[in-house]
């Protein structure tokens, strides 16, 4: 059954252990050739979102649909087979390994050697910083290229949806510009990302559309230029308004 | 561009160089029967030989998964047991008990292995030394079985024409036989893509099932692959020595020398545990000589173990290769810009052009 979302997870709730929920019915979806974000405070329930949909946490209730198939309840190694590559928060490389072996790993779960090389050669491209240290240990690649090698990583399986961590945490500046560059360069090169930020704003210029998540639940979901312009969400999620003046001090 | 901090693995002649290194060790090995001054040397060449046979053994799985078990003495004392039992009880070929006895060792770690291998870190070292401590007393008070604390002996796999120094030398060579076939198995698990997939786990677990790796049932090849060479030399241990005690088979002791020379030579290293078994199985029997008795040399061999972990925490070839690099020409990751590069770049940059706004 063909759907127009890659992904759609449907009224979902999920927790750790006997404790409280984390998530309390949320709805999300992903619709193919877009960038998603999901913003909102710590404890919203962000990266429990990831952990649902990459199968490493299994819902109470509620249902995952990669494509329209359902895939509610599956581990790690099937969600990955089913189109969805997670790439963790912080840094995530094997850093004792070379950038060579990183990228291989990715593609762990293919057989086929051609289809591997054809990949590679697929991700060099994109990711220019990966070719360019392809026998270097990832160890000692700066933290930007690092995350490139994650990117190139996760898109060895050729994943419907790539679902990123907080991709610009502990990176400056100028490397999480560019970080967020590969978000788009990703989305262009036919893979939808459903994206995870603490840099909200940052974030959300760079995604089609954005949801706000508090206490479990998606409090608004739109396109990121309009959830940007909201002046009460600007207040309470990014930090004061689109156009403030700084105060008068 | 390939930058000069790429560091290539296995250059033509780094390999012609490993090849010829792994001549020299072997053939050094193989002679040290007819340089051995008296049969008590050649008899401390067969303890430390046994103790890289075991050492290498452990290392499968404290190498590759980075899981470390301080209750290794199990599988050796089990395979030691397993092999002298076999004999006595059936009769049977002592060589074949050997491998026998190895192969019921592996089938008892299946389950061990599927209960422990849950658990990570310091939880996994207490379930590890919870199952040797069993061991120790079922064996200890199962008497008309195992002997008890009487100790059993075990049948001599040569006759009785095979004197002592002869026999110490035939083991020698059954051990360097057994070593090698540990060895070479480790070497072609670490290119596989299996060895791959274990090291991932030793880096971090979490990631590694996140790229689809079935880390549970790889950490559990791993885990029993290492008790069935563990098993191996504990047996081939208890044919040379004649004699089986379960409070030595079975002693915390004996596991943690494992770890103390695979720690001491280099748990990433092939050739780690087998050079640390060397340093620590000569302390220890140069200790022992030395102060008889007492129980000074284990004061020494915990004074080495802290020394190793101090300074060199991922053993002594990982730290001699790194003295290596040293010397070799300085290896660079800043790339030299020009102040043209540098304006370009702030021209182009979304940061301060931000900025700038």
């Amino acid at each position: 059954m063909a759907s127009d979302y890659l992904l759609e997870l449907d009224d979902i709730e999920a927790g750790y252990g006997r404790a409280a929920l984390v998530l309390r019915g949320l709805t999300v979806k992903v619709p193919a050739g877009s960038v998603v974000c999901l913003v909102g405070p710590n404890g919203a329930g962000k990266s429990t979102v990831l952990k649902v949909a990459s199968g490493m946490l299994a819902p109470r209730s509620g249902t995952i649909r990669v494509c329209g198939d359902d895939v509610t309840g599956f581990g790690p190694q099937q969600m990955l087979t089913a189109g969805l590559s997670h790439v963790l928060q912080g840094h995530s490389v094997f850093r004792e390994m070379t950038v060579e072996e990183n990228v291989l790993l990715g593609a762990y779960t293919i057989r086929d050697r051609a289809a591997i090389a054809e990949r590679v050669g697929f991700v060099k491209e994109l990711f220019p910083v990966v070719g360019d240290r392809w026998k270097a240990l990832a160890g000692a690649l700066s933290g930007g290229e690092q995350k490139q090698v994650e990117f190139a990583r996760s898109l060895m399986v050729s994943p419907r949806v790539v679902l990123l961590d907080e991709p610009s945490m502990g990176l400056d500046p100028r490397a999480t510009a560019s970080v967020f560059e590969q978000v788009i360069r990703m989305r262009d090169a036919g893979t939808a990302v459903l994206l995870v930020e603490q840099n909200a704003r940052r974030a959300l210029e760079t995604a089609d559309l954005g949801c706000v998540l508090d206490l479990g639940r998606v409090h608004i979901d739109g396109p990121a230029s309009e959830l940007l312009k909201d002046p009460q969400l600007a207040e309470l999620y990014l930090g004061g308004r689109p156009a403030a003046a700084p105060p008068a001090s | 561009m390939p930058s000069a901090s790429d560091r290539t693995r296995g250059s033509g002649l780094t390999t012609a160089l490993k090849i010829v290194g792994i001549l020299a060790l072997a053939a050094a090995v193989l002679s040290f029967p007819s340089f051995a001054a008296n049969p008590f040397i050649l008899s401390v060449g067969v303890v430390i030989m046994s103790y890289a046979v075991l050492a290498t053994g452990w290392n499968f799985v404290g190498g590759f998964t980075g899981y470390m078990s301080l209750g290794h003495a199990a599988y050796s004392g089990l395979g030691g047991y397993a092999t002298a039992l076999l004999i006595i009880e059936s009769g049977i070929n002592p060589w074949l008990a050997l491998v026998l006895g190895a192969l019921l060792t592996a089938v008892i770690a299946v389950p061990v292995g599927i209960a422990s291998l849950r658990v990570r870190g310091a939880s996994f070292v207490i379930v590890s030394i919870a199952f040797v401590l069993i061991l120790q007393l079922v064996f200890q008070s199962w008497g008309e079985f195992t002997g008890g604390s009487n100790g059993l002996r075990v049948p001599r796999p040569f006759g009785p024409d095979v004197l002592r120094p002869e026999q110490h030398e035939r083991f020698f060579y059954l051990h360097a036989a057994v070593l090698a076939i540990a060895l070479l198995t480790w070497w072609l698990i670490d290119r596989s893509r299996f060895g791959i997939g274990l090291k991932a786990i030793r880096e971090d677990e979490d990631k590694a099932q996140a790229l689809g790796i079935p880390t549970f049932n790889y950490k559990l090849v791993a885990f029993v692959v290492s008790a069935f060479f563990t098993a191996v030399g504990g047996g081939l241990y208890a044919l040379w020595f004649g004699f089986l005690d379960p409070i030595f088979q079975f002693s915390i002791l004996i596991g943690s020398y494992m770890v103390l020379m695979s720690l001491l030579g280099g748990i990433r290293s092939l050739f780690g545990p087998m050079l640390g078994a060397l340093v620590v199985g000569y302390s220890v029997e140069f200790f022992k000589n030395e102060y008889g008795d007492t129980q000074f040399h284990l004061v020494a061999t915990g004074l080495l173990l802290g020394l190793v972990v101090l300074f060199m925490p991922d053993g002594v070839l990982p730290a001699l290769a790194a003295l290596l690099r040293r010397f070799r020409p300085q290896e660079s990751s800043i790339r030299e810009v020009t102040q043209a590069e540098l304006a370009e770049q702030r021209n182009s940059d979304p940061i301060t052009q931000g900025a700038k706004r």
